[in-house]
């Protein structure tokens, strides 16, 4: 088994890097992959909190990069799935306690071991960047339907086309149809169009979302979420299925606008 | 040695004014000499005529910047004499290739992104769009077949006749030569209205307050051949 290592980066903060990586995790895990999520946002961690697995760590990742222990030994076992795995940030140290080379000795280790690694890299471009990229195959660049976060992902795109991966993919978070239909927000054929790469999924915007990440539970276990089936999708089409883009409105309110017109009750 | 004084240096007079042709097998401290004896000669000639424009032919003898400049004091000093040009059949390696370099179209086929520089001597011709952020430089002309959506510079080292062409002209600024445009401040969230609709070109009009105007790119042709006559 040689599996994928996939960074999911930004540029930007707040677009929701963190929530993505544990939602993909997660929703590859529900498909009965072999998953590890490494969290490299050293000083700042969160991918631990957001899987609600903050009480079990021991050891981190800038131990395992400095050999304090095995690298199997700083895994936590998820709560919920056996075969998803996490490798946790330290939160006492900053991004310049581990260098690329580390790191790809790290994601080199894991590699036999498991389907898919998913890299959460730290927003900048910085050193935290450059490490989190470095070990990693493919990309996955997250936005959110505003220019500022356009503008940084096109940033991102530009860096990753100097490293040694794959063209990256678009997963555009956060997409409201109500705000983009006034015209008040980029649309997501927008967002594709400036940024000319393969779009990979939304997810629209949803309060679920922040709830479940509240309970530390990640969103892509609620079987009735929108928000939910958007992660699955992208768990699906990872795992090479190609599964149509679901629609941004919701279909039943469009039909009851539809009914209404007509003055019928729905 | 100075056998054949009065030979090095030869005065002709044409329809744009004096020719002025330098003997390229002497020594350059010889030329300078005999110049400077022929100007005091001729002193009287040059003191009370009309500003004359000059044009100063070293055949093939190769002039260095400063030899240029000893040679334009020279004539100079006689207050009514112009040097237009000094004219060499020689040049250095590293001066050809410029000159090759900015005559030369870079084509580059990619997407120039956010916080990506693109800076060439000559014209460079995009396939892919500039997006915002992105920066596109050239001491020539540029063309963008895409959208310029980014900042365009034309004409970096002062060529104000330089165009910047794109197929879509939605730019955040474009400079030629040292005249800017700026986009329109816009107003709420709503999106950047093109400067020109359609494939287009920015240049450089006006005399005295120079600006940046906007034509369709059909017009082209047309202002790069009224541009090369002036």
């Amino acid at each position: 088994m040689v599996g994928e290592a996939i960074v999911i980066t930004s540029g930007k903060g707040g677009v929701g890097k963190t929530t993505t990586s544990a939602n993909i995790g997660t929703a590859l895990a529900l498909q009965g992959q072999k998953v590890c999520l490494i969290d490299t946002d050293i000083g700042l961690r969160n991918l631990d909190v957001v899987m609600g697995l903050e009480n079990r760590i021991i050891y981190d990742l800038v131990d395992a990069a400095e050999g304090r222990c095995k690298v199997q030994q700083a895994l936590i076992r998820d709560k919920r799935f056996d075969c998803l795995h996490l490798l946790p940030a330290a939160q006492t140290k900053d991004k310049s306690a581990v260098n690329p080379e580390q790191m790809q000795e790290i994601v080199e280790t894991l590699r036999p071991e498991y389907d898919f690694i998913l890299i959460d890299c730290p927003a900048g471009i910085e050193q935290g960047f450059k490490n989190a990229v470095s070990g990693a195959d493919k990309a996955i660049v997250v936005t959110t339907p505003d220019t500022a976060a356009v503008r940084d992902a096109d940033r991102i795109i530009g860096l990753l086309e100097n490293e040694d991966i794959e063209p990256p993919k678009l997963v555009v978070n956060r997409v409201r149809s109500d705000l983009s239909r006034e015209g008040n927000v980029l649309d997501v054929e927008d967002v594709v169009a400036t940024l000319a790469v393969d779009l990979l999924g939304m997810i629209v915007d949803e309060e679920h979302v922040l709830k479940a990440a509240h309970k530390g539970e990640p969103i892509a276990m609620d079987p009735n979420s929108r928000a939910s089936l958007g992660y699955r999708n992208i768990a699906r089409r990872l795992l090479g299925e190609s599964v149509p883009l679901m629609a941004v409105e919701e279909k039943k309110s469009f039909f009851s606008k539809v009914k209404s017109l007509f003055g019928i009750k729905s | 040695m100075t056998n054949n004084n009065g030979n090095y240096v030869t005065i002709k007079g044409t329809k744009e004014g004096l020719t002025i042709v330098l003997n390229d097998q002497c020594s350059f401290h010889e030329l300078l000499e005999e110049l400077k004896k022929k100007i005091e000669r001729e002193q009287r000639l040059f003191e009370n005529g009309p500003q004359v424009e000059v044009r100063v032919d070293a055949g093939n003898r190769y002039l260095s910047k400063s030899h240029e400049e000893e040679i334009t004091e020279v004539l100079n000093k006689t207050g009514s004499v112009r040097v237009h040009e000094v004219h060499s059949n020689v040049m250095t390696k590293d001066e050809a290739q410029e000159v090759i370099e900015k005559a030369t179209v870079t084509s580059v086929t990619q997407i120039v992104r956010s916080g990506q520089v693109l800076r060439k001597t000559g014209d460079i011709l995009i396939i892919g769009d500039v997006n915002p952020g992105g920066v596109v430089e050239a001491t020539g002309n540029i063309y963008v077949i895409g959208a310029l959506k980014g900042i365009a510079r034309a004409g970096t080292e002062g060529a104000d006749h330089a165009v910047v062409c794109a197929s879509v002209m939605i730019p955040k600024q474009i400079s030629i030569s040292d005249t800017y445009f700026y986009a329109p401040e816009k107003h709420e969230k709503q999106e950047q209205k093109p400067a020109i609709e359609g494939p287009g070109y920015a240049y450089v009009t006006g005399e005295e307050y120079k600006a940046i105007a906007f034509e369709e790119t059909k017009m082209l042709g047309h202002y790069l051949r009224s541009v090369s006559y002036t």
